[in-house]
């Protein structure tokens, strides 16, 4: 993509859009995160993760990850299994997710050198996910209930329209203080996020790379998210991605995780 | 020369105007652009390769000096009042805009990395503030057994609890200080805080010494006015000797100012030098002028002011260039504020000379000559006498003063063997004062306020997975702990790796140890990636898991603490290089150690080769290779004198401390250059030996009298000092004073007759 050629078409959309949507029939900040919570995507998913963490020096560590994911309505089920590197190879991890508020995820890992399933109890959804700069609570979906948003103004990332919605946490010591979020229209895909900590000061940008229609699903492929305060960042990439082949419910156990693939 | 200078003075009030508006000018550079450097790293030769490897090592991990808060209560700190205080506290800490906000540990922030009977977790002591005491009892019990914790962040009685807040060097200020001290004390009550560390500690002592000086400076000043008016006796000459040497102290730190340099701690010493130097002309000038109108009461002004330049202008050129040369040669140090202090004292001196030939003549044309109020002339008599006795003395019992002079000496070598070199920042405290009693009480109850870095480095990627490696280390830190009293504690990745072995053994005490393989190591460090804030690992080792920070806590900062336990982990080096590994140490306690060093080596450079240079520019002055040896004598005896008094008192070398030999080659060149060039003068005048050694004894003898007396009646006010480095530097100016008086008027003038100088012309031809 060529992003001056972008430059001005997104300089006059800054101008007029305003105008086009004035006197039209507005869309409210919570249906627009309701449209993103409620896109589908698939009953079950699988796909090869490549998980790079780049520090401030621009070292590099590579992960990949095969996993599985499916959704079992009011559960969500994650099976992972570390291919590299190789002295983690076929380590595994679990996470079961629910809609039930107020309820933690249930985690579990399996150590190949200590030939045991264990348990993993986080505290909060704001631990990182495996050292990288996503938490939890940014790989999932967070329920649109628990923040209230509001439609800041619509303009043009990248040649797609968007929304721009502010998300304020309802509850008072969550780690976020509030997050910005640059909606397609139409799509539902939420290009851009911006998080805010505590202080309200940035701490991180989630950047959308790629996303694909799959099926007749819209799955973003690649994302990054860098810690502007941390000047670290994790870049996650799909590939191989097979969407509603009928996993069965019995690859989410134990068993499985010890078993590998 | 003496025509030039007497026509420089032929308008005397023009040349002081001129003079006085060059000394405003550089006063007001002084005033503009002056300011102090108190960040130490800024004293440290950036491109040493210690400091370039440690520097690195800081980013690389992240290495910071801590500010510590500790909080006593003694009826346990496991209480709602006092668990709140600490999460209020460290949340405060967290706000303060000098600490970024994930460089606070407390027992509020710590991680408790813990089994449980179905898992591993990593979680925080407790986020609400506990008010059962069921929940105040888990804690506590918690704490107790997590050895990454309990010692370190609560002490093993349970009744004091730190605050760590890691701080960068350049944010340490005063105003920080008591910011901090003053959030410290609103958590008074019924608990006691404590703050220390380094920052704070280096902070202090950057601000404390300065301070103390401009307090004492002017105090000496006047001890030195009141001894020049008693010695002199006259108003005028008091003024004009003290004049010359604030307008040379005036521009040289105006000079400093022009060039944009700061004013580092050690430029203090640069009045000093100049105080106890730059009196040395005045006295010896007016002394000459008193003597001649004595001989000759009827000379006017002018023909006594042309007497007093045209026999003196060579000894003050001589002294001057000679010791400035001196100081010149300090050029040669690694270190940059030695320097510009070494450069710019020697400008001073050359100023000083300036002045001696430019202000005090034209001061006489101008106001007249001083009128000596000399009342009672027999005390001079006696005065006179006393030299007199002296050389008569000396040369009598040749044998004795020599036999001294070398017991003393000898004792002074073997002094010298003694010194040691003390980086420590802490020692230069008073023992009462609060910085070295709340950081004697944090040592008591932690692992030690004083941080020593060792940095683990290996060419292989993933090196510290290898549990040989991990082993290895862990072997050094256990044996480095158990042997070494001044080592608290320690901490590296291997306590990770053996805490998460235990927990994941249901706690068993078996299996606090390195796993054994490497595939352990690295499920066990992806699992604490996966529960853990991973940020705490990059403290402990790198990205590719190449470099490791192991990290020791000491409980003294000084010198031998540190090389104690630096030859302690040498030990170990065989067995790590063998597998690959190599150590090299990082942290601010180890810059002081190598610049403390750096500091002393310059310094006996310098000396040695200022020596050498002094001896060359004296045989040149005097056309005598022998007479620039025996001038070189003053120097010696006052620098090894100095040197071994240290090594005997057990006064440790410093930066001020190891600067104060160049006052050595300073004092030594007035004193040996003048009494030479008026023994010489003598010596041909009179053809008589004991009629010279006499008469130098009453010109130049009774001037190096008045001048000793003078500086070291100055510079013992400082031993009143609340500040004890600048009480020992009162101490040392006055007694290398005393020993470059002695050592000319005793062992030199002897030499002098011994060596029958000066006088072989006369012995060929009887």
């Amino acid at each position: 993509m060529n992003s001056k050629k972008h430059f001005s078409v997104i300089f006059i959309a800054a101008f007029l859009l305003p105008l086009a949507i004035f006197g039209q029939e507005t869309i409210s900040g919570l249906e627009i995160i309701q449209k993103v919570y409620n896109r589908p995507t698939g009953e079950d998913q699988e796909g090869t993760l490549t998980m790079t963490l780049i520090n401030s020096r621009g070292d590099q560590r590579v992960r990949e990850i095969k996993q599985y994911i499916k959704d079992f309505g009011k559960e969500e089920k994650k099976i992972m299994f570390f291919i590299a590197p190789a002295d983690v190879r076929n380590t595994s991890f679990m996470n079961w997710s629910y809609d039930e508020e107020g309820r933690d995820d249930d985690q579990w890992i399996y150590l190949p050198a200590l030939k045991r399933v264990k348990r993993i109890s986080s505290d909060s959804k704001s631990d990182y996910f495996m050292g990288s700069d996503f938490t939890y609570d940014d790989l999932g979906d967070r329920h649109p209930s628990e923040d209230t948003h509001k439609l800041l103004r619509e303009e043009e990332i990248d040649g797609q329209p968007c929304y721009v919605v502010e998300s304020i946490p309802k509850e008072e010591d969550y780690m976020y203080s509030r997050t910005v979020t640059w909606i397609i229209k139409n799509k539902w895909i939420g290009l851009k996020k911006e998080f805010y900590d505590e202080d309200g000061e940035h701490l991180k940008t989630l950047s959308v790379k790629e996303y694909e229609k799959i099926k007749e699903y819209w799955i973003i492929t690649n994302s990054q998210m860098q810690n502007v305060q941390k000047e670290h960042t994790t870049d996650m990439k799909l590939a191989d991605l097979k969407i509603d082949t009928g996993i069965p419910d019995t690859w989410f156990t134990e068993r499985m995780m010890k078993r590998g693939i | 020369m003496t025509k030039l200078l007497n026509k420089m003075i032929r308008y005397p009030k023009t040349l002081l105007i001129i003079l006085l508006l060059i000394t405003l000018v550089f006063f007001w550079i002084m005033k503009k652009n002056t300011h102090m450097e108190t960040d130490l790293d800024e004293y440290m030769p950036q491109d040493h390769p210690a400091f370039v490897y440690s520097n690195q090592a800081e980013e690389w991990f992240n290495i910071q000096d801590g500010i510590i808060i500790a909080i006593e209560n003694k009826a346990g700190v496991y209480n709602s009042g006092t668990l709140q205080k600490v999460k209020d506290l460290t949340k405060n800490l967290e706000k303060m805009a000098e600490i970024e906000k994930d460089d606070v540990i407390s027992l509020y922030t710590a991680d408790n990395i813990v089994g449980s009977e179905y898992g591993l977790e990593v979680k925080s002591f407790y986020d609400r503030v506990p008010d059962t005491p069921q929940k105040l009892q888990e804690i506590q019990r918690n704490v107790r057994h997590n050895e990454m914790v309990f010692g370190r962040l609560v002490n093993e009685d349970e009744t004091v609890t730190v605050i760590i807040a890691e701080i960068q060097d350049d944010v340490f200020s005063q105003k920080f200080y008591h910011q901090l001290l003053d959030l410290a004390k609103k958590f008074e009550g019924p608990e006691k805080l404590y703050v220390a560390g380094r920052p704070i500690v280096e902070g202090t002592m950057a601000y404390l010494g300065p301070r103390d000086m401009k307090r004492m400076v002017p105090i000496v000043i006047a001890v030195i006015i009141a001894v020049l008016l008693f010695v002199q006796r006259s108003v005028k000459a008091s003024i004009f000797t003290l004049l010359v040497v604030l307008f040379s102290v005036i521009w040289a730190f105006g000079l400093m100012a022009a060039f944009g340099i700061p004013v580092y701690a050690v430029s203090t010493m640069i009045p000093v030098m100049l105080i106890a130097i730059g009196v040395a002309d005045g006295i010896h000038l007016y002394s000459h002028l008193h003597i001649f109108l004595r001989i000759h009461p009827s000379a006017d002004k002018k023909s006594a002011v042309t007497n007093m330049l045209q026999e003196m202008w060579k000894p003050v050129v001589m002294t001057s260039v000679t010791t400035a040369v001196g100081f010149i040669s300090l050029l040669t140090s690694d270190v940059y504020p030695i320097k510009y202090f070494g450069l710019f004292t020697a400008f001073g001196v050359m100023a000083a000379m300036l002045f001696s030939l430019l202000l005090i003549p034209a001061g006489l044309m101008a106001f007249g000559l001083p009128r000596w109020r000399d009342k009672k002339s027999d005390n001079k008599e006696h005065e006179n006498k006393f030299l007199t006795a002296i050389a008569s003395q000396v040369v009598k019992h040749k044998t004795l003063t020599l036999f001294t002079t070398i017991i003393i000496i000898t004792l002074s070598v073997f002094g010298t063997t003694k010194v040691w070199i003390n980086s420590s920042f802490l020692d230069k405290f008073e023992k009462d004062s609060d910085i070295v009693r709340t950081d004697t009480f944090i040592n008591k109850n932690f692992g030690g306020t004083s941080t020593l870095n060792v940095i683990l480095d290996s060419d292989n990627p993933d090196a510290f997975k290898e549990p040989a490696v991990l082993k290895a280390v862990d072997r050094l830190q256990q044996n480095v702990e158990n042997s070494l009293a001044v080592v608290g504690n320690s901490s590296a990745l291997t306590d990770y790796l053996r805490r998460m072995n235990k927990v994941m053994h249901a706690d068993s005490n078996q299996y606090n140890v390195i796993p054994d393989t490497k595939e352990m190591v690295a499920q066990y460090l992806l699992l604490y990636e996966m529960s853990g804030d991973p940020e705490n690992l990059w403290k402990v080792v790198d990205y590719t898991y190449q470099k490791a920070n192991l990290t020791f806590q000491l409980k003294s900062d000084n010198s031998i603490a540190l090389n104690s336990t630096i030859a302690k982990i040498e030990e170990y080096l065989p067995a790590l290089e063998k597998l690959g590994v190599t150590v090299n140490y990082a942290g601010s306690g180890y810059k002081g150690l190598v610049f403390t060093d750096l500091i002393l080596i310059g310094q006996v450079k310098s000396l040695v080769l200022s020596l050498g240079i002094v001896i060359l520019l004296l045989s040149l002055m005097f056309k005598k290779f022998l007479a620039g040896l025996i001038g070189a004598i003053p120097i010696s005896i006052t620098a090894i004198i100095s040197f071994g008094v240290m090594g005997l008192f057990n006064i440790p070398l410093s930066t001020t401390t190891a600067l104060l030999s160049s006052i050595a080659i300073g004092i030594g060149i007035d004193y040996a250059v003048h009494f030479i060039e008026r023994y010489k003068i003598y010596a041909e005048e009179t053809g008589n030996q004991q009629l010279t050694g006499q008469k130098t004894m009453q010109h130049s003898g009774r001037a190096i009298t008045f001048n000793a007396f003078v500086v070291i009646a100055g510079f013992l006010v400082l031993l009143a000092s609340v500040f004890p480095p600048n009480r020992a530097l009162g101490a040392l100016v006055s007694m290398n004073m005393f020993t470059s008086f002695l050592g000319t008027v005793s062992v030199m003038y002897l030499v002098l007759v011994i060596s029958n100088i000066y006088f072989q012309k006369n012995s060929s031809k009887e």
